[in-house]
């Protein structure tokens, strides 16, 4: 199912971009994590006061008292979706558009490898990096609240957290891999998958601004997404694992489709 | 036995007169066919669908008994695909690729690529992106052609090469043949298949025009012999002595089909002084024309 020379090419070729993604995490976690102050960051609560529907909008409505809390809103609600949105974008057209655009896909179905193969791999190294993205974002933040803050954060809050974000992230990037797959042009195809991901994030951050808006959130899948809840250790885990599963069905989908469609190369 | 390639009624429409309609023929085993016709004819469409890139309108194709399109893959353990448009990984080195593509094949080691490199004068070490046309037309080459493909499939393999390196790929291509590969080759200058095809395909518009062998084409093709003579008397002279010459100048042209009549004019032209000769082979349209004395 799987086709090794080809993971082992775009492991090489991509790891140059996923150290750049690495490094702007650990620039924003590392800023974001010195600001809490486990006495309740007083000037933050002041700049909320001051600006709420702007706070509202980023997912920063509710402070919260504990570290899980605090990262939940400053980080999981905005930051860690927008950046790794970004590189799942770049990642869908370097593993798929890209050759589909350049015309050398044509010379990896040269070769004995099953179309189904070629785009299950690339799909596989997709999910893959979206997984290492969010153990590394998390485990950094463990690992400097563990040195900043000892024994603040809970642990099982944290990590119900981090696998539900993945789930997340893992639909987003399988709008974009199914996007290029399902259209004829695959820059229309990544323009498609790309912006709907985009446009459910503009439709959540709407929907935080006023209660005129909170409509809006049952026509985004970030919804599902509740960082706030899960932080506070009450949010369930059946939200993600949807979102997980409809990943997984769209990434075949799109494998599927790709299989069968004609290419122009 | 049966053929390596079968087509049969293939027809891919892309709407507005575009694409390949109707096309039926056959490649046997061992033989060099190539594919004649103008740019936008067809060429590229049908080795396409014999790639099995894009699923055929009506018809079908099938490659060693297997569909073109559904059973790519396993067509592909025995093929060696060029492309007509030639678009190579630009990260990696023209080695770098050759290394990568042998391993997606599954190949143990890298096949003839040392010493087909070596035959094209090609040296790996340097980038794709920074390799010119023809360079980078040799790395698609040794591609090709390095794990010995049962069959060939070949799209305007010549082009962006020097005259010196199309010999090579022509003995090359001989030298595959004897091996007793199947080679399907397309271009758009009759010369070039000339020296290589047993059959050739001339496709116009999408259509398929004519199959023929090779020898029935040459047969029919008209070239233009041009004599240069010292003054415009004499080439005034010449056309005398052969008429249907046309003068221009002190130069006299004198169109020819077939070869029955060559020797009769050089030993005519043998008897004045001739500054200097040339031969036109002749276009494709020409080669047309003289088939079918008609248009393309």
């Amino acid at each position: 199912m799987i086709c090794v020379p080809l993971l082992k090419r775009e492991i090489k070729r991509n790891i140059p971009l996923l150290a750049i993604f690495a490094g702007i995490l650990t620039l924003y976690a590392s800023v974001i994590l010195t600001m809490y102050d486990p006495e309740l960051g007083e000037s933050l609560a002041m700049m909320k006061d001051a600006m709420p529907q702007l706070f509202a909008a980023f997912g920063m409505s509710d402070p919260g008292t504990t570290l899980a809390e605090f990262l939940a809103n400053y980080l999981y609600g905005f930051l860690f979706l927008a950046l790794p949105l970004v590189m799942i974008i770049l990642l869908t057209n370097r593993l798929l558009a890209g050759y589909l655009d350049h015309g050398t896909m044509a010379w990896l179905l040269a070769t004995p490898r099953p179309r189904r193969q070629i785009a299950a791999s690339q799909a596989l190294f997709l999910i893959g990096s979206i997984l290492v993205a969010v153990l590394y974002a998390g485990g950094l933040c463990a690992l400097l609240s563990a040195f900043m803050y000892p024994g603040e954060l809970a642990s099982l809050p944290f990590l119900r957290l981090n696998l539900s974000l993945a789930a997340l992230l893992s639909l987003l990037g399988s709008l974009c891999f199914g996007g290029v797959c399902a259209l004829p042009d695959s820059r229309q195809g990544l323009a498609a998958g790309g912006g709907l991901c985009v446009l459910f994030m503009l439709l959540q951050m709407l929907s935080q601004a006023g209660e005129k808006w909170e409509w809006l959130q049952y026509l985004t899948p970030l919804t599902a997404f509740d960082s706030a809840a899960l932080a506070r250790g009450e949010g369930s885990m059946w939200p993600a694992l949807v979102l997980f599963m409809a990943a997984l069905a769209l990434y075949a989908a799109g494998v599927g489709i790709f299989t069968r469609r004609d290419l122009c190369l | 036995m049966n053929p390596v390639i079968e087509v049969q009624g293939l027809t891919k429409d892309y709407g507005q007169g575009r694409g390949v309609f109707d096309l039926t023929f056959q490649v046997e085993k061992g033989e060099v066919f190539g594919f004649l016709g103008p740019n936008g004819a067809g060429k590229t469409t049908t080795i396409r669908q014999l790639m099995g890139f894009v699923r055929p309108t009506r018809g079908g194709a099938r490659i060693l008994g297997k569909d073109c399109f559904r059973q790519a893959a396993a067509i592909q353990a025995h093929t060696g695909y060029l492309p007509g448009e030639l678009s190579l990984m630009d990260d990696l080195t023209g080695d770098g690729f050759l290394r990568f593509m042998a391993q997606m094949r599954g190949m143990k080691g890298l096949g003839s690529a040392e010493e087909l490199k070596e035959l094209f004068r090609l040296d790996g070490r340097q980038s794709l992106r920074k390799m010119s046309k023809g360079t980078r037309q040799k790395v698609g080459l040794v591609c090709a052609f390095m794990a010995h493909p049962e069959l060939l499939l070949l799209d305007e393999p010549t082009s962006g090469l020097d005259p010196l390196m199309q010999n090579r790929f022509i003995e090359l291509l001989l030298r595959e043949k004897a091996r007793g590969a199947t080679i399907l080759l397309s271009s758009h200058m009759f010369e070039e298949l000339e020296r290589t095809c047993d059959r050739v395909a001339i496709l116009r518009a999408g259509h398929l025009a004519a199959v023929e062998p090779i020898a029935a084409l040459r047969q029919t093709r008209t070239k233009q012999y041009q004599f240069t003579f010292p003054s415009p008397a004499s080439a005034a002279a010449f056309s005398a002595a052969w008429p249907g010459a046309k003068v221009e100048g002190s130069s006299a042209s004198v169109a020819l089909t077939g070869q029955e009549e060559l020797s009769r004019l050089l030993s005519l032209v043998a008897g004045y002084d001739v500054k200097d000769m040339s031969v036109d082979g002749g276009s494709l349209e020409g080669a047309f024309l003289g088939y079918y004395g008609e248009e393309v």
